[in-house]
């Protein structure tokens, strides 16, 4: 198999907000970058799914001027349930509001005042009104970003690109293996550093609020090439995402519009009695709340919650204009794609997949804990804690990934390149020959992600108990087997079923982590609850968990969480 | 409910392998209106592993990602209904070349 080679100073993985705001930072910095993003920039990642709102403590020059980065600090700590740890939060608390005003340069709109201070949103947990308002969301948001990155010469954008190894030279990550889904060509790019910026992995779940290209590849390659992971079991649900009709499942509509401010509405049970107390929980409490309701029985026909806003005292018209404002593509696309006026029908709504707290271990530089490799946004792990607040994953994207960006480009300086390691090249390239080359039994990889989907949704929800998960796990082991099976066809140009087949294969390593990471971890926190572990433990597991690859097998640990600021 | 069915015509086109783009019939078994996408979806699942399209979504009609040509007009395949018992033509969407079947290299993207 022949393979293309490229040079660079530093390759960045991935296409949405932290993908590309770490390679302007590097190409501020005045070296060479090459992104490669398994689709298009700024039409890639969750950041196009995304709604209004990134938070940043303005304080004076936003809603309420008593709010500082201190407080956004302390806010993110306590959601966090005290293991996020302190020295990244304070990178994300105090250099948010900066990297905002360096997209409102870039070109996002934000909503402002007439004296122009930033429009901001309360949302639970924080402390002031902390949510910026962006005008086209996360959609805009992400075009913004990519014609940022276009407008520096000095980044290659390699547009269709499904980076599927990081490649290795001793004890280092030298660069990475992909295909170039346009012509099927595979490419090698050598780096100084590597800034590892796939976003999570919602689509291993079947209910899922993300687009089913997220399956976590940047997680699994790196931890096959030995770094770190960190605590996978806190993936965190939404509470109200569209469950029915299918053509618009895993839309979310937002409960946070709930509030008097905005469209007074309920979530009910199928009575139509009101489940959420006002003033709004944080997410992980939403969830626990709507998944009981459903659990002892009060759900809707297709297993949800209502999402009501019928019996408003605004009145239909009052409500219509509140979503036509907050969340207007939502509101048109439920008509176009199901035929529903959010504004007069009550939607079937339940916690589906929306983000991954845990991810690569990093340090308050993105470091991972293999030299050479650098994560920022969602792929990076230890700085959520065990919830998100609204309004923290964009804002992560910008702070950590700018962050990993900057530290990737001053270490390549310093490091120089590293050759590639022709043999560890090649036993990368088995990933791609082995669907190639015929077989006796074969499978189709859209069955074995099926398979895998069906797994995650079953045994690992928001609930979660030791006999469940061990069959899970059992499960995603067997696959493995399955995976090794795959025959796709032989077509170079945009080869579907050889991108699921590759995106099954590394899914088999975030599902079997995942599950071993919650199967660890014997308390409830955050978003992990085990049903036979309902109490939260500070004692033994005010910690990280730790997971990474010795031999052939994950070796799972705990590690302190870093506190700067605050002790709990 | 009684299955009904969509009959889709597909432009297929492999500039490495075809002379020129062809189009395949599908006969698709639904049971309700179905977009665009979850067509091509159950198309790609269940009677044709090697039609291409592009598969991304931000779930909210806004990213394009997923236009595709149906019956000669632009559409956002995931915001676009098609009912049962209906004969339809679908085709890559255009603004750039052919990289294969129905997805496109976008010029602006």
């Amino acid at each position: 198999m022949d393979v293309s080679r490229f040079n660079t100073d530093v390759v960045v993985v991935g296409g949405g907000g932290a993908a590309c705001r770490a390679a302007i930072a590097v190409a501020e910095k005045g070296l060479d970058c090459i992104l490669v993003d398994k689709g298009r920039p700024g039409r890639s990642g969750a950041t196009p799914c995304a709604l209004w709102s990134i938070q940043a403590p303005f304080g004076p020059r936003g809603r309420d001027e008593r709010d500082t980065p201190d407080q956004f600090f302390e806010d993110m700590v306590k959601a966090g349930r005290f293991i996020g740890d302190q020295n990244i939060v304070e990178i994300v608390a105090y250099t948010a509001c900066e990297r905002i005003l360096d997209m409102e340069r870039y070109g996002v709109h934000f909503k402002k005042y007439d004296d122009g201070r930033f429009f901001q949103t309360p949302m639970p947990g924080q402390t002031y009104p902390r949510s910026c308002f962006m005008i086209e969301n996360g959609q805009h948001m992400s075009t913004v970003l990519a014609k940022e990155v276009s407008r520096h010469k000095n980044i290659k954008v390699f547009k269709d690109f499904f980076a599927f190894a990081l490649l290795k030279n001793g004890k280092s990550v030298v660069g990475i293996l992909g295909m170039d889904l346009i012509n099927g060509e595979i490419v090698a790019i050598n780096a100084k550093s590597t800034v590892m910026a796939t976003g999570g992995y919602t689509s291993l779940w079947g209910f899922s609020d993300n687009p089913p290209t997220l399956t976590g590849d940047g997680v699994a390659m790196a931890y096959r090439a030995g770094a770190d992971i960190v605590d996978l079991e806190f993936n965190q649900y939404y509470g109200t995402d569209v469950i029915w009709p299918p053509s618009v499942r895993g839309t979310v509509v937002l409960y946070e519009l709930m509030i008097d401010e905005f469209a007074d509405g309920e979530i009910t049970d199928k009575f139509g009695k009101p489940i959420i107390n006002k003033p709004l929980p944080v997410r992980d409490e939403a969830i626990k709340t709507i998944f009981n309701v459903i659990k002892e029985g009060r759900g809707t026909p297709h297993g949800g919650v209502y999402f009501d806003t019928t019996k408003s005292s605004k009145g239909e018209a009052a409500v219509r204009e509140v979503f036509d404002t907050m969340t207007p593509k939502h509101y048109r696309f439920l008509i176009d794609a199901a035929g529903i006026d959010l504004a007069k029908t009550p939607l079937e709504v339940a916690p589906a997949s929306h983000y991954q707290c845990g991810g690569i271990y990093i340090n308050e530089r993105g470091q991972s804990s293999v030299d050479g490799l650098y994560g920022g946004g969602e792929c990076a792990g230890n700085f959520q804690g065990a919830n998100r607040l609204a309004g923290s994953a964009l804002c992560d994207t910008q702070t950590t990934g700018a962050q990993a960006g900057i530290c990737a480009a001053a270490d390549a300086k310093m490091r120089g390149t590293i050759p590639i390691d022709e043999n560890n090249l090649k036993s990368n390239l088995d990933i791609i020959h082995k669907y190639l080359s015929k077989k006796e039994k074969t499978v189709r990889p859209v069955f074995i992600k099926e398979e895998i989907l069906k797994t995650m949704d079953k045994y690992i929800s928001p609930y979660r108990e030791e006999s469940g998960m061990r069959k899970g796990l059992s499960i995603i082991e067997s696959l493995k087997n399955e995976v090794d099976k795959i025959l796709v066809p032989d077509i170079k140009r945009y080869n579907l079923e050889l991108m699921e087949a590759i995106e099954a294969d590394l899914m088999t390593s975030t599902a079997e982590i995942t599950f071993g990471s919650a199967l660890f971890r014997k308390e409830s926190r955050g978003h992990h609850n085990r049903i036979d572990y309902p109490e939260t433990d500070d004692k033994n597991w005010r910690c990280h968990t730790i997971v990474s690859l010795k031999g052939e097998k994950p070796d799972y640990s705990k590690r302190e969480a870093i506190y700067t600021r605050i002790k709990p | 409910m009684a299955k009904a069915m969509i009959k889709a015509k597909i432009y297929r086109y492999d500039p490495d392998k075809d002379k020129k783009p062809y189009y395949k019939d599908y006969k698709v078994d639904v049971d309700r209106n179905v977009t665009v996408y979850e067509l091509l979806t159950q198309i790609h699942r269940d009677y044709d592993g090697t039609l291409a399209y592009r598969t991304f979504k931000c779930y909210k009609g806004m990213c394009t990602t997923c236009i595709v040509k149906l019956n000669g007009k632009v559409v956002k395949s995931c915001a676009t209904m098609v009912e049962p018992n209906t004969k339809i033509i679908i085709e890559p969407a255009g603004g750039g070349k052919v990289i294969r079947d129905l997805v496109i290299d976008f010029n602006k993207m």
